[in-house]
């Protein structure tokens, strides 16, 4: 089969699992204990019953639970609706984002905020990625050295250190040397964005934060990987036909070592992502991070349900990545 | 022929450092080889004794306060049990013999009990890691916190591991539809960041009244989406042991296919899932954390992360209020990485680095 065939394949199978991703999600909503109706109509002054119930039935239909008639929608039915929908890229209002007492529709805010996730997430990533090759190179090559030694402890202090509260060590130690915390606020996010100085000023602790995050969990692999490789035979015949250290380990032993690797980072990328959510939270990064978290606080469904869609969505793009990056990587890969 | 020639060379070619270490095995039983590897794994020992020390003030935190007007009634500690009142339901006290009976040594405040004149004082002789901004005595709250964030960690671990490997062994020795299902579903449950599902859960299930309040809530939901990674070892795991010799010859013998999973084959995969336990009560342990963290634990529960969440903004200027909960969290997850690592090694020695 072509590498084409291939692509298509993957990207097709993508479809059946969103799909037992969103009836789960559609099904945890429908057997959890509340009424959406009674959480969205929130405070509302009636004297009459007459007026609740006639304020409740119209906030049902207008959520589809109730259609014309005032009976129930059965749940698959909605679900076929809200795929349906989503197949549209109509992730309904939010509840708790309003503007002029509508709620925004939930594509638009998605819109907005994903460039400042993605800005983050992609930076912090790039320079965690390239500081743990560096330090799982120094360590593997130099093991049980002062250096690899220093750097294994680091990093497992790193790994056991919740990311949220490094974030806030790192505010509270930029607070202490610079008196500045990092904690965006409006004039970091003035348009045009990538013009605005401020926006980098604001930019630099968050990407720190993430980076570590990324680097404590990445360097640990890259490192024991690289050794694993360097006690197999072809190094040593490598080294005995006389080549320098740099080519062993670069044209040799790295390159044999990226396959795993590159499997355990795409299959990490969920941790990664919520890390994102974390570092987001801490440092106020009006990311997509920060949009699922009030929306969680603030039981916003309709939010949650488009941000529980898109992350795993995110998720399974960067496995299907993954995938066609190993074809790349190893020739002996078949698809 | 030559295969076996080539294993007998090989033999004769193992290090002198390699020949005393099956020396000093020789003889011994599979556990007490492992236990020696970890002694000589300083990291791992460390880790150990981390693991040790929290295990045993979780255990004393839960019978102290648990069980205090049984203890107050053994004399154990001061206080009159029948007046709400009385001393023992405010302080965790000593009383030394020949210190007066009506002043005694004060332990621990009770961690519910707190005094709003002495709130957001800087650790002291008194209050060795300060008090919060209401008046509670950090060391106890740290102590009697111990409790439910190790508790969360060991029972979240514990039910996933066994859901886990009750499916994955099902799955794997049987295969076939089963197996298909098994992994559709875990599929989709790992394509789900694990903190972002749970916040969605929690918010979900928030309302739902349980004994145990709302961690009985994320305990048990845990356990129902996390048993994925379990699983699927533990099914790999089968596939490679169920047609070996052992188990044909098993079942040769008659022996019904429950007794191969649980007594042949289960026992044999044992390292990797005592691995997996070790290293996912720190993973478990950090999860609740965070979740607490950001707004979705109990604010009524005496635990770690809770406090954290409820001191998180005063780090700037009160900064030994939510530090020392963090600090605990992290020697807690740091205590069964290096215990985790070091199982690891000595369980599996060729996966060491």
């Amino acid at each position: 089969m072509s590498l084409k065939g291939f692509i298509i394949r993957r990207t097709i199978y993508i479809v059946p699992v969103m799909l037992g991703i969103t009836l789960m999600n559609f099904t945890l909503i429908n057997v959890s204990p509340g009424d959406p109706v009674v959480v969205r109509l929130g405070l509302i002054h009636c004297d009459h019953d007459d007026c609740y119930n006639a304020a409740y039935n119209g906030e049902a239909i207008e959520m589809g639970l109730l259609d014309s008639d005032y009976y129930t929608v059965p749940w698959f039915n909605r679900y076929i609706d809200f795929v349906n929908d989503l197949l549209h890229f109509d992730l309904g209002n939010s509840w708790y984002y309003t503007q002029a007492g509508e709620g925004v529709p939930i594509s638009q805010i998605i819109s907005e905020r994903a460039i400042y996730t993605v800005v983050l997430n992609v930076l912090s990533f790039f320079f965690s990625l390239l500081l743990a090759t560096a330090i799982g190179v120094v360590s593997a090559t130099r093991q049980n050295s002062f250096w690899d030694r220093s750097l294994t402890v680091a990093m497992l202090l790193g790994y056991s250190m919740p990311l949220f509260w490094l974030a806030k060590l790192l505010m509270l130690l930029s607070f202490q040397l610079f008196n500045f915390t990092g904690v965006a606020n409006k004039d970091a996010f003035r348009k045009p964005l990538f013009l605005n100085p401020t926006f980098y000023k604001y930019l630099i602790l968050p990407t720190l934060a993430l980076t570590l995050g990324g680097l404590v969990f990445m360097a640990r692999l890259v490192r024991s990987q690289l050794l694993e490789i360097l006690r197999q035979d072809y190094i040593t015949t490598a080294k005995a036909k006389g080549l320098d250290n740099r080519a062993v380990i670069y044209k040799h032993a790295f390159r044999n070592g990226l396959l795993p690797i590159v499997t355990i980072i795409g299959n990490s990328l969920p941790g990664l992502l919520a890390g994102s959510v974390m570092i987001e939270s801490v440092f106020g990064w009006p990311g997509l991070g920060t949009v699922f978290l009030e929306g969680a606080l603030f039981r916003d469904y309709p939010m949650m349900m488009a941000t529980n869609t898109i992350f795993p969505l995110l998720f399974l793009v960067a496995r299907l990545l993954t995938d066609i990056t190993y074809v790349f990587i190893d020739p002996r890969i078949k698809y | 022929m030559a295969t076996a020639e080539q294993e007998q060379s090989t033999e004769f070619l193992l290090d002198e450092k390699t020949l005393r270490e099956i020396e000093t095995m020789k003889g011994a039983g599979q556990w007490s080889i492992v236990w020696r590897r970890i002694k000589k794994d300083k990291m791992g020992m460390l880790g150990l004794y981390i693991v040790i020390f929290l295990i045993l003030m979780a255990f004393a935190s839960w019978i102290i306060l648990g069980f205090d007007n049984w203890l107050t009634h053994q004399g154990a500690l001061l206080g009159d049990p029948s007046n709400p009142a009385s001393l023992n339901n405010l302080y965790i006290e000593l009383w030394l013999p020949g210190m007066p009976a009506d002043s005694p040594l004060v332990l621990f405040q009770h961690p519910r009990h707190h005094f709003p004149e002495l709130a957001k004082l800087p650790p002291s002789f008194a209050h060795p890691f300060g008090t919060d901004g209401i008046g509670h005595d950090m060391v106890s709250r740290i102590f009697f916190g111990a409790t439910v964030s190790l508790a969360l960690g060991f029972i979240g671990q514990m039910t996933t591991v066994i859901i886990g490997t009750f499916l994955g062994s099902i799955a794997g020795f049987y295969g076939g539809f089963i197996d298909e299902v098994l992994q559709r579903i875990i599929e989709i449950l790992y394509s789900m960041p694990g903190f972002i599902l749970m916040i969605f859960i929690i918010v979900l299930f928030e309302d739902v009244n349980i004994p145990g309040g709302r961690y009985a809530v994320v305990v048990i939901f845990f356990s129902l989406i996390g048993w994925g990674g379990t699983a699927l070892i533990v099914r790999s795991n089968f596939f490679s042991l169920k047609h070996q010799d052992f188990v044909e010859a098993e079942r040769a013998l008659g022996a019904s296919d429950m007794r191969i999973i649980f007594k042949h084959i289960l026992p044999n995969s044992l390292a990797p899932l005592i691995i997996i336990v070790t290293l996912g009560i720190a993973n478990t342990i950090f999860l609740f954390a965070a979740l607490a963290f950001f707004g979705f634990g109990d604010p009524n529960a005496v635990s770690w992360g809770d406090d954290l969440n409820k001191w998180q903004n005063d780090l700037l200027d009160y900064p030994w209020m939510p530090m020392f909960p963090a600090l605990f969290i992290f020697f807690t997850v740091l205590g069964f990485n290096l215990l985790g690592d070091a199982l690891r090694d000595a369980l599996d020695p060729r996966l060491k680095d």
